[in-house]
């Protein structure tokens, strides 16, 4: 049994040997604490925007890659689609006033 | 004041062993007792919900009592302030996976208590020390020992540091800090067994050492 009478009184007497830190060094732990705390903190909201935005910029990553892909794609083409002058230049639009009948390109 | 990567040379605290000491408290806190005191418990609900400021009472709390643990292992007090801050800033990184209800105290004990036994592995292995068990201990006593007026006292410190490393820490957290076995063990993850056998053989060096003060009739 070792929870005799010489431990017991050994423990009474040592219990003076606590170290106690004095208010100098409990001050400088809590505030180091809540610095690192606080980092942790803003650390763990970035995170959680990043978390969120992360999928959000590999999608659009996603679009403008096909976006580039299919411009390029259509600039390569080799018979490219007529543009508005060739289309309106090819086409005449009868237009009637008066009984008259006028062609206008 | 050095800092906590300073200490190790290069390795954060942190990465040496914290996991460990963290888990084997989640296993422990099923068989603590509930806690008593409103405000911590309180406190431990906001801080788990995303409250940073109310980790400031656990701290002011458990300050002393974290860095007189870690004074006693490491025996010099700027290591023992770092140790307490390291200890409280992993707590804070681990309270999702600390059980609501429970008190923190033996939580904060059992990692300032991993963090400080780690840093004298550390040193062990890395400073390639030739040390006795005991040496490490004496030689900061030196420069950092807090005055001990009380000549009682100051033989009972001595008699506890002449004992080797295991035997120290334990004899230490059961004499001056007043735990009992069950959480020594949980503190120290040895068994209980092992604290007592550890415990039992410091008994007796201490009755050689300390047999004018306390008499040797209780064998």
């Amino acid at each position: 049994m070792i929870d005799d009478t010489f431990l017991e009184q050994l423990r009474d007497d040592a219990r003076q040997l606590q170290y106690e830190p004095d208010d100098v060094m409990t001050t400088r732990i809590a505030a180091r604490v809540r610095a690192r705390v606080s980092e942790e903190a803003a650390g763990g909201v970035a995170q959680l925007l990043a978390r969120w935005f992360r999928p959000v910029m590999v999608s659009l990553a996603a679009l403008s890659l096909a976006a580039v892909v299919g411009v390029g794609w259509l600039e390569l083409s080799p018979e490219p689609a007529p543009g508005l002058d060739a289309v309106s230049s090819s086409q005449t639009v009868d237009v009637s006033v008066g009984g008259d009948v006028f062609s206008v390109e | 004041m050095m800092s906590a990567t300073s200490m190790f040379g290069g390795a954060s605290i942190g990465s040496l062993a914290l996991d460990r000491s963290v888990f084997t408290a989640e296993r422990a806190q099923t068989r603590s007792a509930t806690n008593e005191d409103p405000i911590e418990a309180r406190a431990i609900t906001a801080v788990k919900a995303g409250d940073a400021g109310s980790y400031g009472y656990l701290v002011s709390k458990y300050t002393k009592r974290v860095v007189s643990i870690a004074w006693g292992i490491v025996r010099n007090a700027a290591d023992a302030e770092d140790l307490a801050q390291e200890a409280f800033v992993k707590a804070y990184e681990n309270i999702a996976r600390f059980k609501s209800g429970e008190p923190f105290g033996p939580w904060i004990y059992r990692i300032v208590t991993n963090l400080g036994l780690d840093l004298i592995k550390h040193r062990k292995r890395f400073r390639h020390e030739e040390i006795t068990d005991a040496a490490p201990a004496e030689r900061r006593d030196r420069a950092d020992l807090p005055a001990i007026t009380n000549e009682l006292a100051a033989r009972i410190d001595h008699a506890i540091q002449s004992l080797p490393e295991m035997q120290r820490i334990v004899a230490r957290l059961y004499l001056v800090e007043q735990f009992g076995h069950t959480e020594i063990a949980a503190m120290t993850n040895l068994t209980e067994g092992t604290v007592r056998s550890h415990l039992s053989l410091a008994r007796g060096k201490l009755k050689e050492k300390l047999a004018d003060l306390h008499g040797g009739n209780n064998d």
